[in-house]
Order: C-alpha cells, then sequence, then structure tokens
C-alpha cells in the first residue's frame, strides 16, 4: 500500500523532472541559433530517425554487450573479493585501504594504460567499465559481511553449517540489500566509464562514440539526440530492471 | 548425552567470567542455570555449543573433548536468530539442509515440526510477519527437527510477554518429554527453572560459581509451583531477592517480586 503509494509518486516525480530538463533545453534553443542548440522537436525527430535505422541499433548492441561483460566481472569478482574481505580479518584491511586508494582514480583514467597493454579493441572498454563497477560493488559487500549479525552466524554453525553453506546461505543473502543498493551505485559508474572510454577510444559503434562523431562534425541535433538516447537508457536500467530485480530478490522486506 | 565439565575456567583478557566449574549433566537431565545477568552462563552454554572454548579445564560429551559445533549439541537463542530472508518452513528445514539433507526431504520433515509447534498455516509467513511468540516456536521447531542430544537454550523466552512465555515452556516441556534430549537452560526466569528443570545450579556474581544446586527430581509439574515453595524461596534468597524465608510459614502467595 505504502510502497505502492511512494512508487506513484516517485513515478510523478520523474515526470515533473523530465518536464522541467526539457524545458530549459528549449528555453535555450529559443536563445540560441539552431547550429549550436537544436529544437527539442528537432532531436525527437532525429531520435525517431535513428531507432528507424541499423546503425543505431548496432551500436546499441556494442554497448550493451561492453556493458554486460564489464558490469558482470565487476560484480562477480565484487561479490567473491567483498565476501572474502568481509570474513577474512587478514585481507579485510589492506583490502578496503587498496579500494579506497584506487576508487578515487577517474576510471577513464585507466584508458590509456589499457589501450596500449591491451590493443584496439573492446577489451580495454570492458576493462574500464569492470574497475568503475568494481570498487562500489566490493566495498558494499565487505562493509555488509562484517556486519552481520553474529547470532545468525552463531545460529548457522550449532546446526552444523560448513564454511561454504555459511557463505552461501548465511553471509550471502545477509548482504544482498547492502549489495543491491552498491550494485545501483556500480552502475552509475560502470555507465560512465563506459561512455567516456567509447568516446576516447572510439573503437567500432557505440552510444558514446556516436556521440563523440557527431561532436566532431559539429552536428548539435546528433549531440543532443546521443546525450537524450544515453540519460534515458541509463533511467530504465536503473530505475525499471536494476528496481524490479531489487523488489524481486529484496520481496521479504516489502511484505 | 552426558556432558562433563572438569575445572572449566574462562577469561576474556583479564575478565574472569567462569571460575571453576565442576558439574556431570547426566543423559537426559534437565539442568537450569539461573543467575544474576552476565554473570557467565551464556558463556559455559556457548562453550557447550562449541562456539567458544574453555580458558583452562575440559569439557566433554560422552567423553569425548568438545572442540567445535555439532549438531548434535543445538543452541536456542533469545530472538533474532531466524533468519528474515526465508520464510518459516524454509528457516526450519535449513537445520536439516546444512546436514545435506535433500531439499525437498528437510521441507517435508520442516512441515511436520512446525505443525507440531502448531504452526500449522504459517509455514509461507516470514519472521518478521508473526509475533515473537510464534518465532520462538520455529525456533523450538528448527531446534528439534535436528533432534539434538544437547539442548541448549539461551533464555528462549526472555523477550516474550508473561502469557505466551508460560505458553511456549508447555510447548518446550512437550516437546523435551518426546524427545528426551539431555538439555542446559539459561533463565532469568526463576518460575521457569522450577517448571522445566530436575535440578537448578543458582550462580553467584562474575566470576561464576556455583552457590547452590537444588533438586527438584524428574517429576510432573504444572505451571502452579505451589509445592515447590520453598524451593523457590531458596533459590530467590540466593538471587538476592526478599522472598519472606525469615517470616515463618510464609506461603507463595507472600512472595513478593
Amino acid at each position: 500500500m505504502s510502497a505502492q503509494a511512494s512508487g506513484v509518486r516517485s513515478k510523478s516525480a520523474y515526470l515533473v523532472a523530465i518536464v522541467i530538463i526539457l524545458f530549459f533545453w528549449q528555453v535555450a534553443a529559443w536563445f540560441l541559433p539552431d547550429f549550436l542548440m537544436p529544437n527539442v522537436p528537432a532531436a525527437f525527430v532525429r531520435l525517431w530517425q535513428e531507432l528507424n535505422s541499423s546503425e543505431f541499433y548496432e551500436g546499441l548492441a556494442n554497448s550493451m554487450s561492453r556493458l554486460g561483460i564489464g558490469y558482470g566481472l565487476a560484480l562477480l569478482f565484487g561479490i567473491v573479493l567483498g565476501l572474502l574481505g568481509g570474513t577474512l580479518n587478514a585481507v579485510r584491511s589492506p583490502l578496503k585501504a587498496a579500494i579506497i586508494i584506487l576508487q578515487s582514480i577517474p576510471s577513464i583514467a585507466w584508458v590509456p594504460l589499457f589501450l596500449i597493454l591491451m590493443g584496439f579493441g573492446n577489451l580495454p572498454i570492458i576493462v574500464v567499465v569492470a574497475i568503475g563497477a568494481f570498487f562500489p560493488t566490493a566495498l558494499s559487500v565487505m562493509n555488509a559481511t562484517e556486519s552481520v549479525e553474529k547470532v545468525h552466524i552463531s545460529a548457522a554453525r550449532v546446526m552444523g553449517a560448513s564454511r561454504s553453506q555459511l557463505l552461501r546461505r548465511v553471509y550471502f543473502p545477509a548482504v544482498t540489500p547492502e549489495l543491491i543498493t552498491g550494485a545501483q551505485l556500480a552502475f552509475g559508474n560502470a555507465w560512465r566509464a563506459l561512455i567516456s572510454a567509447e568516446m576516447i577510444v572510439g573503437f567500432s559503434a557505440g552510444l558514446g562514440r556516436s556521440l563523440a562523431y557527431s561532436g566532431e562534425i559539429a552536428d548539435m541535433t546528433g549531440v543532443m539526440t546521443n546525450i537524450l538516447v544515453i540519460a534515458v537508457l541509463a533511467a530504465v536500467i536503473d530505475q525499471v530492471i536494476l528496481e524490479s530485480i531489487k523488489h524481486r530478490l529484496l520481496r521479504y522486506q516489502y511484505l | 548425552m552426558e556432558l562433563r565439565f572438569d575445572r572449566v575456567a574462562k577469561t576474556f583478557g583479564s575478565l574472569e567470567v567462569i571460575k571453576q566449574f565442576d558439574n556431570t549433566i547426566h543423559s537426559g537431565e534437565i539442568v537450569a542455570l539461573v543467575g544474576p545477568s552476565g554473570c557467565g552462563k551464556s558463556t559455559l552454554l556457548h562453550m557447550v555449543a562449541g562456539l567458544q572454548t574453555p580458558t583452562s579445564g575440559s569439557l566433554s560429551a560422552d567423553a569425548a573433548t568438545i572442540e567445535s559445533p555439532s549438531p548434535q549439541r543445538t543452541l536456542v537463542f533469545q530472538e533474532h536468530a531466524l533468519y528474515p530472508w526465508l520464510t518459516l518452513v524454509d528457516n526450519v528445514a535449513l537445520a536439516l539442509e546444512f546436514q545435506n539433507r535433500p531439499r525437498a526431504v528437510a521441507k517435508s520433515e520442516a512441515r511436520q515440526w512446525l505443525s507440531r509447534v502448531q504452526l500449522d498455516g504459517f509455514e509461507g509467513y516470514y519472521p518478521h510477519q508473526v509475533s515473537g511468540g510464534m518465532r520462538q516456536r520455529a525456533a523450538l521447531a528448527r531446534a528439534f527437527i535436528a533432534r539434538p542430544q544437547v539442548l541448549l537454550l539461551d533464555e528462549p523466552f526472555g523477550a516474550l510477554d508473561a502469557l505466551t512465555r508460560m505458553t511456549l515452556q508447555s510447548v518446550l516441556k512437550e516437546l523435551i518429554s518426546e524427545e528426551c534430549p539431555t538439555v542446559l537452560l539459561v533463565t532469568h526466569d526463576v518460575d521457569e527453572a522450577l517448571y522445566l528443570a530436575d535440578r537448578v545450579l543458582v550462580f553467584s556474581q562474575r566470576p561464576a560459581s556455583v552457590l547452590k544446586e537444588v533438586q527438584l527430581g524428574h517429576i510432573p509439574k504444572t505451571h502452579d509451583l505451589s509445592d515447590f515453595a520453598a524451593e523457590r524461596r531458596e533459590v530467590l534468597e540466593l538471587l538476592g531477592i526478599d522472598a519472606g524465608s525469615k517470616a515463618k510459614n510464609t506461603n507463595v502467595e507472600g512472595v513478593n517480586l
């Protein structure tokens, strides 16, 4: 009931926010010449054309597979290392310190290194995405693992749980709420890393590549259309896909 | 399963929690440990469970030294020990799944045990959706499903209201008489100790030592403990509560708590 009401409220909040953003864009378009700032309707017309072209879908598929692989790897390593770090005292402090040092480096700062190390291709982009998403995932899982209720661990031990059962059946579900928060944060990082890396690396089609190219040929309608696509996709992935996974995994909290 | 404590002592750093504890708990015996808060009773229980080890002395179950937890010796906690992400039936089934029993078998046995603690119809509920009393019923089912030979209870009903507590004590008593485990019960509730136990050990302030053993015998008891007024008075006096034992002929109604 209250969850439903707050869902409706957050949906209407999104609607209001979108209207305000588009309004400011349109105001800017009224004052600036068309070649500097296109009208909102012009961008939507271009978007419609894009949606009917095969190149758009090629770029979309490339970007999504880079995101999927990079983000997936980050979640996997983040969960495993986070659980290990949270349960093994010897690993915890050094791992946490390393994460705190490394996560302050912007993900795209790694691009030159990996571009030369791994060569021009998909791999450096995927690795940069994975790095961006790994830190918040690992940190949230590690912090949550440390604060798992002692009685939940003791209860499993007196029931004869093995070490791997303890990890899978107690620690993992116990850290899931924080893991999901961390994973949503990680998605934001992964998305920003993906678009920036694609812009810099410029390997084959992709959302970031397409945006950078529009800029290079001073096609401002193309620039605004690409930004629109990037914003809408991020909101859909986060608010629709990740939120529904969250509700499914944490079903017990919403009853 | 017989539990033997041989000069068991426990210190945490410089804090001496248990001075020296010698006792033998016979197989099938029900022993209650009462004493002031923080006196180390729970530590004793955790050592029997294998969650902690004695600093010195030895502790054995059927002559085998206790070194680690075992499903043969299970512990019921005060509260919040059920997993919030599992339904009641999954919580209870988990005890068998940890022993690598197939999920379907574990679940069907869990249903039977939930029914034995009168939780039919609540199998699919999550712990936060049911009352504290129902959670502890499920906790009892989870403890008994593994057929433990030693049942350790750490203030199992301490967080419940008085009426619910008495109901749960009856449920527990019935389960114990059917399954016959050796029972160690830590409680603050003197009446709970008298109602459930064959023998009550009264502990001193920390570092804990036994002030007195009160024998009650393995006899049927009801919640009307008027036959045990003398024992009740004695235990309360030992705990420093004025139970009027100096006044002659004080009956149980005269007890002031």
